[in-house]
């Protein structure tokens, strides 16, 4: 909702800057309002899918929340999906939502070498913009290291369940 | 209807005064926002970080890592441990200020094409020309300073009471001595920002 909100907003900002050439100098890249206009991935996944890690950066109070999922194939460590939720400014969204495509198709530990310095320049994000992309490249880092954990967490948990079985057998 | 809204502007304003009024001297006794945190997610700051003083403990911001880490799942501020919002505005504002000072001397003695030092909403904007642009500003919520370097990319530096300087935790970077080593050596004079 927030963010058909804020399209309307960026539409009618974009309406008004026709005839005055000044405004243009604060303009978002045009990759920016791409990944506005067409979002991609965005969406959630089932966070409890042991499938699933999910990394949420950020804080409200701040002004952004980046909410990025990846769905890893356990035999090859390879993203085969993943997917995004923003509450943030047009350069947050446009950055987790490059993200999200970045990862698709690559192994775990490859995304997470992606900078956030790569990412701004792919957006052409401004100097004070620039906290937006490294918050898209921790979104990264923590989504891996949720599964990575959670996929820790289960292979304990089923260690001990043979164990047990084991027991009982004998 | 006027009576309705009159309570909360008048909480505001009572703030926005009790804030305009206080000197810049620590304050021994600090408020913290007890309630604020606990709400999760979604409680917003702002006018209810000045309801009354819960908290009269004053607590020293240290290097050890807080609530506040990044790599941690930081949605949701513990604001017990932070430092009050008036001691932060009254070190970051120093420190803000004083860069500002530094920075215009800077241009008056260095030659750099388009060079130009802009203040305003509490947001420090240096220009370089060509070699970049440094955005400096105080991100109130987390008591960060954070800084966007055309060299080394977004920063947050957080008060280390102990070192009396911002620190950026994942470097360990100072930010004073990061910003005079990248200016000296964009500009190609030595900057003294200490």
């Amino acid at each position: 909702m927030l963010r058909a909100a804020g399209r309307r907003f960026l539409r009618l900002g974009s309406e008004h800057r026709a005839p005055t050439a000044a405004v243009a100098a604060r303009a978002y890249h045009e990759r920016v309002v791409d990944h506005y206009d067409n979002p991609r991935n965005v969406g959630s996944f089932d966070k409890n899918d042991p499938t699933v890690g999910t990394g949420l950066v950020g804080a409200p109070a701040c002004g952004d929340v980046m909410k990025l999922q990846i769905k890893v194939d356990d035999a090859t460590g390879k993203i085969v999906d993943a997917c995004f939720k923003t509450f943030g400014c047009g350069s947050a969204i446009a950055s987790s939502s490059v993200a999200t495509e970045w990862v698709k198709g690559k192994h775990m530990e490859e995304v997470l070498s992606i900078k956030n310095t790569e990412i701004a320049k792919h957006l052409s994000l401004p100097p004070v913009k620039l906290h937006c992309s490294m918050l898209a490249e921790d979104a990264i880092k923590a989504a891996v290291k949720d599964y990575e954990a959670k996929k820790a967490k289960l292979e304990a948990g089923n260690a001990e369940t043979t164990q047990t079985e084991k027991v009982d057998g004998a | 209807m006027a009576s309705r809204f009159a309570p909360r502007l008048l909480l505001q304003r009572l703030s926005t005064l009790r804030r305009a009024r206080r000197t810049s001297s620590i304050l021994v006794a600090s408020e913290a926002p007890a309630d604020v945190g606990g709400g999760g997610l979604f409680s917003p700051p702002g006018p209810r970080s000045a309801l009354g003083p819960r908290c009269v403990s004053r607590v020293s911001f240290s290097t050890r890592p807080s609530a506040l880490d990044e790599r941690q799942n930081p949605a949701a501020i513990d604001y017990r441990s932070l430092m009050s919002e008036e001691e932060f505005h009254t070190l970051a504002d120093e420190t803000i200020h004083d860069l500002l000072e530094k920075f215009e001397e800077y241009g008056d003695a260095i030659q750099v094409d388009g060079y130009e030092v802009d203040y305003g909403n509490h947001v420090l904007t240096l220009k370089l020309g060509s070699l970049g642009t440094y955005v400096i500003n105080k991100q109130t919520p987390n008591r960060q300073i954070w800084l966007s370097s055309p060299v080394s990319g977004p920063a947050r530096f957080d008060w280390d009471s102990t070192a009396k300087t911002w620190v950026y935790r994942r470097t360990k970077a100072a930010l004073l001595q990061l910003l005079e080593g990248e200016v000296g050596q964009l500009c190609g004079e030595p900057i003294s920002l200490r």
